[in-house]
């Protein structure tokens, strides 16, 4: 009787994963609002997602690259999403 | 004949001296070009020195230090007792956390972060990433578990708009362990979402009934495993809800619970969003753990008894920063305010139900450098076996300045 809840989270997670390697093979894909999105534009609207958006001047370009990769893991934006910001803070 | 002698005079001296200051000019233009040459070529060696490489190495992080005045009355059988204390600062408030990052080109990121509360030096992580494609970021060693998104992005007391954690949300289960992680964003549309999934050692549940982590070495052979689920629903990206699941066997092997096993949910919800002139953020998070039907030992007595193992915990946060203010001093603030609520288990020795109440007022020095100053209320009702019904209400004001370095 107790193996009956893992069973379920079992089918649950397979089902989760195969729902999101489908999305990653298949489904995802930006808008073309959201492509044309600008650097800035990007950096106003993540950054602020858990704090106040940084000043370019901040950093240097090399720390913009060390920082983007280690902002990227915690907020978990998109490769294309973190390219645009770091080259916008490095300008 | 006299007339013709006089020009000829004239411009062989007016000649002689264009021919001498050409030559003093061209000599000085020489002088000036390899002066010239030479700095081009010693710039150029400079940067021949200075070549980036591949590797990059910094320091960041951040610190915390601050005051707190605190009054707290317990009332046990009706009797009450107050007491007093203040400190500069206490070891909940206090913290130096330098982070060092070590890039390998654009794939390898190393992170570790050492950090020293006021008693002891601990580790808050140490891992090693690996960003193999577009989405998908692999993680190996000390790491911030995905369960919720607090302890994981909103922990750092220069991101926290108040000068406390919540309570049972940011330690609560335990929100760092030994083990692999992989994650990733991917759009969807004009929408995004997010996964985030880790096998870790998992959490050990002690002989009374206590949850803690197992540690570098595991308490089983059993694994946990943590996910998080994120959308993003809106193309601003001014929205983000969550949902997360913990599971794995937490019982010692060969003891009496060798067979325990813990489940724990979450939910969390942000919302960043500018009505201007006013920034609106909105944060919350509820966790629920629950661990199967267990005999505990009661380590006063010895004696064994059993309770429902449920702990369930959460916060909900608002803030308000009238960013689009004329006055730079205006600007800068901000009011922040959270409810919170930590329920241990009912009849187990640390049973107690707590409502939290926080309000704070920031100033923003810069984008990473914060002034709070704050006020909490907790009251605590004790629903433990051996003093139910107790009463500590609790009051504290903060003073909190936090910087990331």
């Amino acid at each position: 009787m107790k193996a009956k809840p893992i069973k379920k989270i079992v089918i649950i997670s397979i089902l989760g994963s195969a729902l999101m390697v489908s999305l990653a093979l298949n489904g995802c894909k930006a808008s073309q609002v959201i492509s044309n999105k600008t650097g800035a534009q990007l950096w106003s609207e993540n950054c602020q997602r858990c704090h106040n958006t940084p000043s370019p001047n901040s950093f240097s370009r090399e720390q913009w690259e060390t920082i983007g990769l280690h902002m990227q893991s915690r907020s978990l934006i998109t490769d294309e999403e973190r390219n645009k910001i770091v080259a916008f803070l490095k300008q | 004949m006299r007339t013709i002698e006089i020009p000829i005079k004239y411009l062989i001296f007016v000649l002689g001296f264009l021919v001498s200051a050409k030559i003093a000019k061209a000599q000085q233009t020489t002088i000036v070009d390899s002066a010239l040459l030479e700095r081009v070529s010693a710039l150029e060696q400079q940067i021949a020195d200075q070549k980036p490489g591949e590797s990059h190495f910094m320091v960041a992080g951040l610190a915390t230090f601050g005051f707190v005045a605190n009054t707290t009355t317990t009332t046990t059988g009706g009797i009450s007792q107050k007491a007093k204390s203040n400190s500069f600062p206490d070891v909940d408030h206090f913290e130096f956390s330098p982070l060092f990052l070590w890039r390998h080109g654009s794939k390898f990121l190393l992170e570790f972060e050492p950090s020293f509360d006021g008693t002891s030096v601990g580790v808050n992580w140490a891992d090693v990433s690996y960003f193999v494609a577009p989405g998908l970021i692999l993680r190996a060693g000390y790491l911030v578990t995905p369960f919720g998104t607090y302890s994981k992005r909103l922990a750092a007391g220069w991101i926290d708009k108040l000068p406390t954690d919540p309570t049972g949300v940011a330690d609560y289960p335990s929100t760092t362990d030994f083990g692999v992680e992989a994650e990733g964003g991917f759009p969807l549309g004009s929408m995004k979402w997010n996964y985030d999934v880790s096998l870790t050692n998992g959490l050990q549940l002690l002989p009374d009934g206590e949850l803690q982590s197992a540690g570098a070495v595991d308490n089983n052979k059993n694994k946990t495993i943590t996910g998080r689920l994120g959308l993003l629903p809106i193309s601003n990206s001014s929205l983000e809800i969550g949902v997360s699941g913990m599971f794995g066997t937490v019982g010692d092997v060969n003891s009496p619970n060798e067979n325990a096993k813990s489940q724990s949910y979450a939910a969390d919800l942000n919302y960043v969003k500018l009505f201007n002139p006013v920034l609106i953020n909105i944060k919350g998070q509820y966790n629920y753990t629950f661990v199967n039907n267990q005999n505990y030992i009661n380590p006063a007595n010895g004696a064994e008894y059993t309770f429902d193992n449920k702990t369930t915990s959460g916060f909900v946060q608002a803030s308000i920063r009238p960013t689009g203010a004329g006055k730079a001093f205006v600007k800068n603030l901000e009011l922040a305010f959270r409810y919170g609520k930590y329920v241990t288990p009912e009849n187990s020795l640390w049973g107690q139900k707590s409502n939290i109440i926080d309000i704070s007022l920031d100033y923003w020095i810069t984008w990473r450098t914060v002034f709070k100053i704050g006020y909490q209320s907790d009251k605590s009702t004790s629903t433990a076996i051996e003093n139910s019904g107790d009463v500590t209400k609790s009051e504290s004001l903060f003073i909190q300045f936090a910087i990331q370095l």
